[in-house]
């Protein structure tokens, strides 16, 4: 078997794991663990979706975990600036 | 030969992601200033999904990871250390306006100008610092 192809799953394997512990640390108690851990999902989330589209050769999976990280991005910021509110 | 780097910069990567995922659940939560740990074993993460991106050969996607990795980084700690840190921040532990006929809650400096008068009686013993309130029973 190539182990190209097989390291592939291993870190989709690890982005799933990494993404359950992200869930997790997101419930805890303060609203910043939760913008943490969303974020991070995000990302496990685009990453992965880049290896499988790599592994089929599926083109436009590139396209959508390239919007994932932008707009986690965005997202995660906005949400920072509404929470951390105005300098004095 | 191409394959075994690409190989090898994929499970380096998955190594990364999950002694990050172990590294985030494991903290426990009475530590001090564990948000702040937390985003630094997030910074962990982030590098493994940018070794990751260069393995499959999307550069650019781990050019612009890098760069706004940190951000992301930033604005969350930014966000609680302005609203949420009471260990370090003394700003969120004074209340800004104390209605002045509620008995429970008292203003930060009357209380100090309370210890401050009232000092001299209490320092037989240097180990103790004593503060009382009055509590008229009739409120």
């Amino acid at each position: 078997m190539d182990i190209l192809f097989v390291s592939k799953y291993i870190v989709v394997i690890a982005l799933i794991i990494m993404m359950l512990a992200a869930l997790r640390a997101s419930a805890y108690k303060s609203s910043s663990m939760g913008l943490l851990g969303s974020s991070v999902v995000v990302v496990a989330f685009a990453v992965a979706l880049l290896l499988v589209g790599d592994l089929y050769n599926l083109e436009f999976y590139r396209d959508i975990s390239l919007a994932l990280i932008l707009f986690g991005f965005v997202g995660t910021v906005a949400f920072a600036v509404v929470l951390g509110g105005d300098d004095k | 030969m191409i394959e075994y780097i690409q190989s090898i910069l994929l499970i380096i990567s998955a190594i990364l992601i999950i002694i990050s995922a172990i590294g985030l659940i494991s903290l426990q939560n009475n530590t001090k200033n564990v948000v702040y740990a937390r985003i630094h074993i997030v910074g962990v993460f982030d590098i493994a999904c940018i070794l990751a991106m260069l393995a499959i050969g999307q550069y650019l996607l781990a050019g612009i990871y890098l760069v706004i990795a940190p951000f992301t980084a930033h604005a969350i700690a930014n966000a609680y250390w302005k609203k949420e840190d009471k260990e370090n921040n003394l700003n969120l532990k004074t209340v800004e306006k104390v209605d002045e006929n509620n008995p429970f809650i008292h203003p930060r400096e009357k209380i100090e100008v309370l210890e401050t008068k009232d000092s001299g009686k209490f320092k037989t013993d240097s180990k103790f610092s004593v503060a009382m309130l009055e509590i008229d029973e009739g409120e």
